[in-house]
């Protein structure tokens, strides 16, 4: 469908909805990177925000698939863009974050968690240029990441 | 696009060249990639990762791995990296400290093999 409707109305949001499962991270990160690019964020940050997607959502994942445990509620993403930034919301039903890369380090079962997982909170404070993980209600935790760029300035000019 | 993994051997090195984007999803097959590789004897590795689209912590976590299993062995991996968006993941991290990182595979390949 195409149609100059379509061109018009407040900037569209993104609600995703996605099984907690490895294969789905790559379709989380290029749909806000797709969002972002409709609202012309340079792509130099368009890359961050997929890696920082990509961290949020990974460790909302929690232990790597074939663990044995129990299957897992799906993960929701929303995001928004509006003038000069993107708000990304990832929320995890299970509340994994806080396990996985919000827990103080003596909290952290190093025995249990690879590696990797332990970079992911410095990696997204490092891209994103503010971040904060919040109890989610009912239940869950979310991790809130803010992008700013410059507005695009032939829209902003006066 | 999917993860592609292709080995060339350069005397007594071994070049792994990736092409695709490594996050939680495929970086599973570049640990088996590397897994074989020090099986089968190969302690000397240059991972290209000149054509990789994307890189996230699963995949640093997948090379950081792979270099402790190399020198264990008295070997060494090095990591080509020539785009600026993947140099930035391993600056941010630090880990461009750990690593040996070349701006080409002939670079990588003349830098002798270091280790214990």
């Amino acid at each position: 469908m195409t149609g100059p409707e379509l061109d018009g109305g407040p900037p569209p949001g993104l609600e995703l909805e996605l099984p907690a499962k490895p294969a789905f991270v790559r379709t989380a990160r290029h749909t806000v990177a797709a969002l972002a690019r409709l609202h012309d964020a340079p792509e130099d940050l368009i890359e961050d925000i997929k890696l920082a997607v990509s961290e949020a959502c990974t460790a909302a994942l929690g232990r790597p698939e074939g663990d044995g445990g129990s299957p897992r509620e799906a993960i929701r993403l929303t995001a928004a863009a509006e003038a000069g930034r993107v708000v990304i919301d990832v929320i995890d039903p299970a509340g994994l974050f806080e396990r996985s890369v919000a827990g103080a380090p003596s909290d952290i079962d190093t025995e249990d968690l690879p590696f990797d997982r332990l970079l992911a909170l410095p990696l997204i404070r490092g891209l994103v240029d503010e971040v904060a993980i919040d109890p989610e209600e009912p239940r869950g935790v979310r991790m809130r990441m803010i992008v700013r760029f410059d507005a695009d300035p032939v829209a902003g000019s006066s | 696009m999917d993860l592609e993994l292709e080995t060339t051997k350069h005397d007594r090195t071994t070049v792994l060249t990736v092409r695709g984007e490594i996050d939680v999803y495929t970086a599973p097959r570049l640990r088996q990639a590397i897994v074989d590789l020090v099986d089968a004897g190969s302690t000397s590795i240059v991972v290209d990762m000149e054509k990789v689209d994307f890189l996230d912590s699963t995949g640093l976590g997948v090379l950081v791995e792979g270099l402790k299993r190399v020198r264990t062995r008295g070997g060494d991996l090095s990591i080509v990296v020539t785009q600026d968006k993947i140099l930035k993941i391993f600056e941010i991290t630090g880990l461009n400290k750990a690593f040996a990182l070349h701006s080409s595979v002939d670079e990588a390949l003349a830098e002798p093999v270091s280790g214990g």
